[in-house]
């Protein structure tokens, strides 16, 4: 496949991770996370924000990378295990979403549910196809 | 100066392989279990995946220090930029060990005492590395 076309696919990848940084503060409002987690231990409260807020750094400098830096992705050996790293990550959140989250909550919103479902497959896509690039 | 990064390449890796181990212990340690069953269904599978995935994080730098160590000392834009995404990572980390955390509510036994120290120990160390990494490719330190 044409280096061009998979540049141009990780740019795309680069603004649905962008969205999904923006997403993560919409869930955080939505869930009403502060309210739920009001009543736990101030450590778990910590450890939830901590964790939460290094997802997001995670996602939000792959969003970058791909962004303005996409060819570095493709550029030597480093860069194909980065991209097969997220390839991974991205599937496992694939596989997160279809069989550890709550079937019921997931039915309550469907169309979200698939929405997000087919972001995160499409990007274990692209990071997969920037892998294997020949 | 390279022999000592390398060296430190080393220790920082299964230094980070010991803390993705121990870390399968801290749910336990901490009563996870116990802590989460008060939150709704949803905020409990976010919690551990997200747990999982910082996880995940750890395993794969263990992997880069580990393994790729020459590509880390490379000089290139994007191993500098690797270097300087592990060291804002671990920097805040460190910071959040002095500065973030109550700790307060988790029993002050000797074991979680030394574990506390280690930790703490092995946030600076990385981060000394990381700085160490960062300096080298930016030529700032020779060999």
């Amino acid at each position: 496949m044409e280096t061009q076309l998979i540049e141009n696919a990780l740019r795309l990848a680069g603004t649905m991770l962008t969205g999904l940084v923006v997403a993560n503060f919409v869930a955080a409002k939505r869930w009403d996370y502060a309210g739920n987690l009001a009543g736990t231990a101030v450590i778990v409260r910590q450890i939830f924000h901590v964790h939460c807020a290094y997802i997001i750094a995670i996602i939000g400098s792959l969003a970058l990378l791909c962004l303005g830096w996409p060819h570095l992705l493709l550029a030597d050996g480093m860069g194909r295990i980065l991209s097969a790293f997220f390839a991974l990550f991205w599937v496992s959140r694939v596989v997160v979403q279809l069989t550890y989250y709550d079937a019921g909550m997931r039915r309550d919103d469907r169309a979200w549910d698939l929405f997000f479902l087919g972001v995160f497959l499409t990007l274990a896509i692209i990071f997969g196809l920037a892998a294997y690039q020949p | 100066m390279k022999e000592l990064l390398e060296i430190g390449l080393q220790i920082g890796g299964w230094s980070l392989v010991l803390l993705c181990i121990g870390s399968l212990w801290i749910p336990g340690i901490l009563g996870w279990k116990e802590h989460l069953v008060a939150l709704p269904p949803l905020m409990r599978e976010l919690w551990w995946t997200y747990s999982i995935y910082v996880w995940s994080s750890h395993v794969f730098f263990s992997v880069l220090l580990l393994a790729f160590g020459g590509w880390l000392m490379g000089g290139t834009g994007a191993a500098m930029a690797m270097n300087t995404f592990m060291l804002l990572w671990w920097g805040v980390r460190l910071w959040l060990q002095f500065f973030g955390f109550d700790f307060r509510e988790i029993g002050t036994n000797r074991f979680n005492r030394i574990a506390k120290h280690l930790l703490t120990a092995l946030f600076i160390g990385l981060v000394v590395l990381l700085a160490g990494l960062l300096c080298w490719n930016a030529g700032i330190l020779t060999p």
